[in-house]
């Protein structure tokens, strides 16, 4: 037996309450890593964005097309190794519209050199690049919609408007967890043919892969320099930037998510700082009688902040073993399998695990500071006269 | 000072006063002591007297507002607080009345309490703690719970945390109050062998003639003065 001990003894005095108040901060703590799960997925695609890999696109927003001829001049600047453009097509599976997922035209041509994490069957690729009206669906799209190789399968685009046919040439996975596997890939040419004269030869933007990473400022400025004084103006940023810009629509929910997680951790300190303030009030009278017989206002402090502590652990530590095997296997695989185009890869991240125990820890002693101080300062009469 | 009968206790001109409300509240009045060593003494009076207060200076859980209290050879008022409480630790063995034993301990962790302020290994502060409870005659209980103990029990407990640092004074704040005849018997037996056998100087304050009856010298404190 040793103070410490006596401290960690008293956590357990009132089991009930002091089950009740870990469960309350394991609770916290599952909402807290759910809420981190879902803002690391959701930026997961910015966080392994390939590093040398560039987008260019018009300069006032993405929104905004640009013209063919700009992919040309781009892959002609020097440091830039291949380049890819594309048009986002915004289609609907006709058969089910509420179901959301990234359908986008791409240079068949040049795809495959500038994103190298896209993995095909090479027969399904050779199949693909030669049917222009051929599709490359991710493998989690395929499986949501049952779709398989050599499907014909329809899209209704929204801001292509009418029915799209497409025939189901390849099933890719990705070797990046990050990568969405749940786009849909196909000819821009498919697309760009079947526009009319107005609105032919525009592109949404256009990916580079480039030499050196560390030169990836230069050759922006390099490839925004070309068209500075063209009618339409690019920006380029890397795909990082691009992805971030991308999220920045989100930003305010993100933010408010990332408030909110904060909030709960709060919350949890409240509910354990009343837990701990309770039973400092009870047990005035027992901290007189320990000061009495010679404890000192530190021993007192040790006892308060060490039971404190010890059930912020516990509790967070009862989150982590609820949180991980919910999130990781009930509800990350249905996210990943149904949600993929928001929740790529939906995994508790061992960074917000750690994070998640050591704040319930390092909160827990925080709010014990207060009671223990208060007590601390009592004087050893005032306590023996207080009754618990 | 040593000697059987030099004063261990030993209070001079002592005041206490409080103030409540901007007015100043005398409780104990120029008051004079002086207690031998291995004394037992009973200190009565009615309720507001000043029992408790002149207690809380004796055994250094306050210091007056004017006067020394001299015991054990420490000049009290002139130790900081945390001196104070080592003072206790080592000088000092304290019985509530109401026991106070901490419920999530055993017996044996109850008596040890005091001896996690020393230096001593945990197995000799255990070896102690027995010794204390063999005194007391509960060695057979040392791994019981207060909660499974009668009243008396949990008093004899008691009375071995105050003894298990082998202090020299105890004093003891109605021992008996909320024990009934017999057991308060017993608790009086064992505060007559301490005294005796072990020469632990007792100070005890009551209300019960019983006990003074066992004290050899019984004090009276009316409007913080002794009668």
């Amino acid at each position: 037996m040793n103070v410490v001990g006596i401290g960690l003894r008293n956590a357990w005095r009132n089991k009930v309450r002091a089950f009740l108040t870990m469960l309350g901060v394991a609770v916290a703590v599952v909402a807290f890593l759910f809420l981190r799960t879902i803002l690391s997925s959701w930026t997961a695609g910015v966080e392994s964005a390939a590093r040398d890999r560039l987008a260019t696109r018009h300069k006032v927003t993405f929104v905004l097309p640009l013209p063919l001829r700009y992919a040309e001049q781009i892959r002609r600047v020097p440091g830039v190794k291949a380049a890819c453009w594309a048009n986002w097509f915004g289609g609907k599976n006709p058969r089910d519209e509420n179901k959301f997922f990234a359908s986008i035209a791409v240079d068949s041509n040049t795809f495959f050199g500038v994103s190298d994490e896209v993995k095909v069957p090479p027969e399904e690729r050779e199949t693909w690049l030669h049917d222009r009206r051929g599709a490359l669906v991710g493998d989690l799209l395929a499986r949501q919609f049952h779709w398989k190789v050599g499907d014909k399968v329809t899209l209704s685009g929204t801001i292509y408007p009418g029915d799209w046919e497409f025939m189901i040439d390849g099933v890719y996975t990705a070797t990046r967890r990050s990568v969405d596997r749940s786009t849909f890939f196909f000819h821009w040419d498919y697309l760009n043919e079947s526009l009319g004269e107005g609105q032919k030869d525009r592109i949404g933007w256009v990916m580079t892969r480039i030499d050196d990473p560390s030169q990836a400022g230069n050759i922006a400025r390099r490839i925004d320099a070309l068209f500075a004084d063209q009618d339409t103006q690019t920006l380029t940023m890397s795909e990082r930037a691009m992805n971030n810009s991308f999220l920045g629509m989100f930003s305010a929910v993100l933010k408010a998510m990332d408030f909110v997680s904060i909030v709960i951790l709060l919350i949890m300190a409240l509910i354990l700082g009343n837990t701990i303030a309770m039973g400092v009030r009870e047990r005035a009278h027992e901290y007189g009688v320990l000061r009495a017989i010679g404890f000192l206002p530190r021993h007192l402090v040790l006892f308060i902040v060490g039971e404190a502590v010890l059930i912020g652990f516990l509790g967070a530590t009862l989150g982590l073993a609820i949180a991980v095997p919910l999130i990781n296997r009930a509800v990350g695989l249905y996210l990943e399998e149904n949600m993929a185009g928001f929740f790529p890869y939906f995994r508790v991240a061992p960074g917000a695990a750690l994070a998640a125990v050591a704040l319930a820890t390092v909160l827990a002693f925080a709010v014990a500071a207060i009671p223990a101080y208060q007590v601390s300062r009592l004087s050893t009469i005032d306590a023996l006269r207080r009754i618990g | 000072m040593t000697g059987a009968q030099e004063p261990i206790i030993e209070l001079r001109g002592v005041t206490k006063s409080y103030y409540r409300g901007g007015e100043r509240l005398d409780v104990l009045v120029d008051l004079d002591l002086s207690a031998p060593e291995g004394s037992f003494e009973a200190l009565m009076g009615p309720s507001g007297s000043g029992k408790s207060t002149l207690l809380n200076l004796i055994a250094g859980l306050d210091v007056p507002t004017s006067g020394t209290v001299r015991v054990a050879g420490s000049d009290l008022g002139t130790l900081s607080e945390t001196a104070r409480a080592e003072w206790r630790s080592s000088t000092i063995g304290f019985i509530f009345q109401t026991y106070n034993l901490m419920p999530v301990l055993t017996a044996l962790e109850n008596v040890e309490l005091p001896l996690l302020l020393t230096s001593l290994r945990s197995a000799e502060r255990k070896k102690r703690a027995r010794t204390a409870l063999r005194i007391v005659g509960l060695e057979d209980r040392a791994d019981h719970r207060p909660r499974q103990l009668s009243g008396g029990q949990e008093q004899r407990v008691a009375i071995a945390r105050a003894v298990v640092t082998d202090p020299k004074i105890i004093v003891a704040d109605e021992p008996t109050g909320d024990l009934d005849r017999r057991s308060a018997d017993e608790i009086l037996d064992l505060l007559g062998r301490l005294n005796q056998e072990f020469k632990k100087t007792i100070f005890v304050v009551t209300h019960d003639p019983h006990v003074a009856e066992r004290a050899t010298i019984i004090r009276t404190l009316d409007k913080g003065t002794f009668k």
